[in-house]
């Protein structure tokens, strides 16, 4: 059975829950059944939790704790929901929000089916105005520490400073990422309000996902 | 070994890297620290960045360890620096002291989460009391409360200066809001911009013979005698008085002819500015005060502001941490205080505004 499955993953604060969420969203919107998961270990009472109950609204199922199961574990609560370890029996497409860079990820084998699973794509999402990935070099030993990555999202901004300028760059230096590593460019993200940017450039050819911002809602 | 920032570059970073690569281009040594949320990334990326510029950093076992372990750096002729929160900020005060005691350099990142105790791992400004005054004797330090995350890498490197140059402990005073948001800034080589770093220098195992060649090193931080403590502690004070007006620093806007001017420091000025923008919109005469520099406190220049505006409102993430800084500063001026406290929570600027529009009586 062919379904959407799809893992974001990269470096911390490269964008993955973003545009996991916005991802989860636009399947949502074309009448797909799908499933968010919150898959981080590291701060697992952060990340989408805030923003839980209103993608529930939006019409995705989300799997990330509440803040009343949360009480008395604080940060020594490292624990997986059994939701998550299950995720992949459910019904409808799966979307994973990978937290906490590659040492984040190392917890994936802990979703029961995962890197048996066919239809699972793992998608790194990065930003080269983070200094750690900031260069065809730096990118490409960061995407060989995850062992095995599908697809790269460039999702290269710089907050309310972002310009065209950035954007094309990021452009560039992910499609050089992807020359040499033939690991395909599946989308360039840019925020929704800078969607007039659009006809200023040609995005080499990629495709574009315009992000609505809902993370700014969560902590952080 | 070469220059980890070579030019001027916009980036996009958490708080806590921002500290880790403050520290690079301020040209560090060695990191000493214990991982506690929320400043552990400033390890993480300072152990990613090590490795590359040929640093050093040392896991210790708790707090205390590294603190002194930090000492044991700086001692060596190292560029040395540690970074904790909350209950370990409270463990670090004793080599704190003892920096402040041989007065030896001595560089420590602060992101305040809950408390008391563990608390909470998030935010809040509650570690006022301790970064100021937690040490015992007379708690002579530095301390930079940051905003946002240029000042979080320009004080860092400004807080290696400062402290080689003056040697008394300094203090960035973020905390678990500044350290895990994220936001650009512009990242630069320190040396480019024509700041000269200040050199470290080995306090012990020095080449040549005391007495012969070289001075002796007489570095204490026990005395026998009261006398003795006496006159060491009151030279250490006159010199910290000394060098206060060149330490000093603060924000003061649209104070000269207003009703009110509200006091904030760190993270909450952020709400405090706009809220202060609103107000002044709608015809509200606002004005606003922001010690950078929380010890040395900017007394000065906070007692100027009351002689135009004696009426203040505090506004803070902790329960009148900052607001008995501003009272002993105006110690002796008339003046009027009204308060928002909300220990470990974040403040908007809305709740300001409408504080000031419910409960001031301020007229437009």
């Amino acid at each position: 059975m062919s379904r959407i499955i799809e893992a974001y993953v990269g470096e911390y604060a490269s964008g993955k829950s973003e545009n996991a969420v916005n991802r989860a969203l636009e399947l949502a919107k074309q009448g797909r059944k799908v499933v968010l998961v919150d898959l981080d270990l590291v701060e697992p009472f952060y990340t989408l939790r805030p923003l839980k109950n209103k993608l529930e609204n939006m019409g995705i199922e989300v799997i990330a704790w509440e803040t009343k199961d949360t009480f008395g574990l604080g940060e020594a609560g490292y624990v997986i929901k059994p939701e998550m370890r299950w995720a992949l029996r459910r019904k409808g497409e799966i979307i994973f929000d990978v937290g906490y860079g590659v040492q984040g990820f190392k917890i994936f084998n802990l979703v029961e089916g995962a890197l048996e699973e066919e239809n699972l794509k793992i998608y790194a999402v990065v930003n080269i105005s983070r200094p750690m990935t900031a260069s065809v070099e730096d990118i490409i030993a960061y995407l060989n520490l995850f062992g095995r990555v599908d697809g790269i999202i460039n999702n290269s901004h710089l907050g309310e400073l972002t310009d065209i300028e950035i954007i094309e760059e990021g452009v560039q230096v992910i499609k050089e990422v992807s020359k040499i590593t033939g690991i395909p460019v599946i989308a360039i993200s840019v925020e929704k309000n800078l969607e007039f940017l659009a006809g200023k450039t040609s995005f080499e050819g990629f495709p574009v996902r315009f992000l609505e911002r809902y993370m700014p809602q969560s902590l952080w | 070994m070469e220059r980890a920032i070579k030019e001027e570059k916009r980036v996009f970073m958490t708080g806590n890297e921002v500290v880790a690569w403050g520290a690079l281009a301020a040209e560090a040594d060695i990191m000493y620290g214990y991982p506690i949320t929320p400043q552990n990334e400033i390890m993480h990326y300072w152990t990613r960045l090590a490795p590359k510029h040929g640093k050093k950093f040392l896991q210790t076992e708790d707090e205390l360890s590294a603190g002194f372990t930090t000492i044991g750096g700086v001692l060596a002729g190292r560029r040395a620096f540690t970074a904790t929160a909350g209950p370990g900020n409270v463990l670090l005060q004793e080599p704190v002291t003892m920096a402040e005691m041989m007065r030896l350099p001595m560089v420590v990142c602060i992101q305040q989460r809950g408390g008391p105790s563990t608390a909470t791992v998030i935010y809040s400004q509650q570690e006022v009391n301790l970064t100021t005054y937690g040490g015992n004797g007379e708690s002579l330090r530095i301390v930079y409360s940051t905003a946002n995350h240029q000042e979080l890498y320009d004080y860092t490197i400004k807080s290696f200066n400062v402290a080689w140059r003056y040697r008394f402990p300094t203090f960035i005073l973020g905390d678990g809001y500044q350290a895990k948001m994220r936001e650009p800034l512009v990242m630069y080589n320190p040396r480019e911009k024509g700041v000269e770093m200040v050199p470290p220098e080995s306090f012990v195992g020095n080449k040549g013979s005391f007495g012969i060649d070289r001075e002796p090193v007489h570095l204490r931080n026990a005395f026998s005698m009261e006398e003795e403590l006496y006159e060491v502690v009151m030279e250490h004070i006159d010199d910290y008085n000394r060098i206060t007006p060149q330490i000093v620093e603060y924000v003061s806007l649209g104070c000269e002819d207003a009703d009110l001017v509200i006091v904030s420091h760190g993270i909450v000025s952020r709400a405090a500015v706009a809220a202060q923008e609103m107000l002044r919109r709608e015809g509200y005469r606002i004005g606003y005060f922001r010690p950078i520099t929380l010890r040395p406190f900017p007394v000065k220049a906070l007692r100027k502001v009351c002689k135009s505006t004696p009426r203040f409102l505090v506004v803070e993430s902790a329960y009148g941490q900052l607001a008995r800084l501003v009272k002993d500063a105006l110690f002796g001026l008339e003046a009027k205080m009204d308060e928002i406290f909300m220990p470990g929570l974040g403040i908007t600027s809305e709740k300001i505004v409408g504080h000031v529009k419910k409960k001031s009586e301020l007229k437009v």
